[in-house]
């Protein structure tokens, strides 16, 4: 009896690309962001003024843009998911697992969870302003060493390290522990004790 | 400074797009992509269990066979992905007669199922099948991240049936400073979890895997697959690693009670608390040989959690290999394929 491979039953498709799509439209959101605040950017340096300084005030419009997205029903979703990308994760695995308002209205649990859902949106939103923070600050020091950033993917990718970096500082933080606990505490308050979901 | 124009950024979004419309339609190609490549027999089956021998690839394999338990997450084919990336093979190559326990996919019924159940009976049950089978009062015991903390559990209740132990990035102590996933964890109400769903969903843990790096793993990685999405092959090692992380069996429940509560949020591992079955588990009855194999860049079992061992077991031969690698790269990197399976086996032989 030979069983060279196991393609078991369960076993998911290899590849989602609804998933890709989806990560390429927040790619391309970033692409049009930066390609305004370098539009910005330039004009502004075109106008003489200080490079820091000018860094310094567009990128406080940037980042009002891009955190400001999320809560704002008229922006581009992808411009909230760039930052989101941890709670479009949440939203997305606790709906794979038909973890959504509860049937029959909106309990007071799922206003509790909904709560806590909030404080924990705060919570990414501090992280994420403070990878713009860091993200500018790497900008500057990129500037002062005489080092350019000539690509879009370059920016990109420092982008990701700015937030990893401070999203790593949160998640291994007190607060997130706790936090993260309530959140799944809170949500599965809303369901009953029934043990039919496996 | 920024040296980006609109223009310049207009232009690489365009050449994105068109490899984005390329990726798409190469992907929907490329059909089944298939994982775990070396020939094996399934040799015994129990409830879900199937216990396979990997078909040896030397004329005259070592007498004493080397079981490997897996962790209860995840799918084992990550030890022998594709053909040049297979620890397993390696270990074959060495010589060493490589046995695996493929856990499969619990379901409703296995949400009973205990850790004194996968220890007592289902890696008992294969032990005394490979004691029997090769003749052999006692078997080597590889055990791979979780499964090596069950391995550990196994070993220190039924110590005269395992020869050699070899723990691989095994959780010891579950509360180092930078255990993440304990972090993660720690206020999270087990009991309503597992009363909630019976089994805990794999889509749960996968979620708190990605967790720990979402904009590299669900966001990054997505945006430089496009960078490979001419090379066939390299796509196709994409897609296995793909494959594999979202292959998460659901979780029994009773047994993920027990190990979140008494190994992640108490610890109780280190503290010699663990009860597997009305058994004590005691460290110190591990007498046998041990390697305690590490990567050094873990960041899920950080290597001050796997090393911590050495201070807790009896054994008079203790020693450890450290990979510099992560907790993936030692399966699947090249380097782990040089380094990892040879001096494995090595030890193995020379004991």
């Amino acid at each position: 009896m030979t069983d060279q491979t196991e393609t078991p039953s369960a076993a998911p498709n290899p590849f989602d690309t609804e998933l890709l799509i989806k990560q390429a439209r927040s790619y391309l959101a970033f692409g049009e962001q930066m390609s305004a605040f370098s539009s910005q950017l330039h004009d502004s340096l075109q106008g003489g003024g200080d490079w820091g300084a000018v860094l310094r005030q567009n990128f406080d419009q940037f980042k009002a843009a891009t955190i400001g997205a999320a809560g704002d029903a008229s922006a581009a979703p992808e411009h909230g998911q760039l930052w989101t990308q941890m709670l479009d994760l949440w939203r997305q695995s606790t709906s794979s697992l038909g973890l959504g308002a509860p049937a029959g209205g909106e309990t007071e649990a799922w206003q509790g969870y909904l709560q806590v859902q909030n404080q924990y949106l705060d919570l990414l939103r501090q992280s994420a302003s403070s990878a713009l923070d860091l993200l500018e600050q790497q900008l500057h020091d990129r500037a002062a060493s005489g080092k350019s950033i000539d690509s879009l993917r370059e920016l990109y990718n420092l982008w990701v390290d700015c937030n990893e970096k401070t999203y790593g500082q949160m998640l291994r933080g007190l607060d997130y522990s706790e936090l993260n606990g309530r959140l799944f505490n809170s949500l599965l308050q809303c369901y009953p004790k029934g043990e039919t979901r496996s | 400074m920024i040296g980006l124009t609109p223009e310049r950024i207009a232009e690489e979004l365009r050449g994105y797009s068109a490899r984005l419309t390329e990726g798409v339609q190469t992907l929907g190609r490329i059909g089944e992509i298939e994982a775990g490549v070396t020939a094996r027999d399934a040799v015994y089956r129990e409830d879900k269990l199937t216990l396979y021998r990997y078909q040896p690839r030397v004329e005259q394999p070592h007498s004493v066979p080397l079981l490997i338990v897996y962790a209860l997450v995840n799918r084992p084919y990550m030890m022998d992905i594709q053909e040049d990336r297979s620890m397993i093979r390696g270990l074959l190559d060495a010589g060493v007669d490589v046995y695996l326990i493929d856990w499969g996919y619990p379901d409703a019924n296995d949400r009973r199922l205990t850790l004194g159940d996968y220890i007592h009976r289902y890696i008992n049950h294969c032990i005394d099948y490979l004691r029997e089978r090769c003749q052999q009062e006692s078997v080597n015991v590889l055990g791979v991240c979780q499964g090596g903390a069950l391995s550990l559990c196994f070993s220190s209740l039924y110590p005269e049936k395992v020869r050699n132990l070899i723990t691989m990035v095994t959780p010891v102590d579950f509360h180092t400073p930078d255990n993440v996933l304990t972090h993660l964890i720690r206020h999270v109400n087990v009991d309503l979890l597992v009363d909630t769903f019976g089994n805990v969903p794999g889509a749960m843990l996968n979620f708190a895997f990605l967790s720990l790096s979402p904009f590299r793993l669900a966001g990054q990685k997505y945006v430089d697959l496009m960078d490979i999405i001419d090379d066939l092959g390299a796509l196709k090692n994409f897609l296995r690693m793909e494959k594999w992380i979202n292959d998460s069996p659901d979780q029994a429940g009773e047994a993920f009670r027990q190990f979140a509560k008494d190994f992640f949020q108490q610890n109780k591992l280190i503290k010699g608390e663990v009860v597997i079955g009305e058994r004590q588990v005691d460290l110190r009855n591990l007498t046998m040989p041990i390697l305690n194999v590490y990567a050094t860049q873990d960041h899920l079992v950080p290597p001050p959690a796997s090393k911590v061992l050495a201070g807790l077991n009896g054994s008079q031969d203790y020693s450890e290999l450290s990979f510099k690698g992560g907790h993936i790269g030692i399966y699947v990197s090249a380097r782990a394929q040089r380094e990892v399976p040879p001096a494995i086996a090595a030890w193995l032989l020379a004991r």
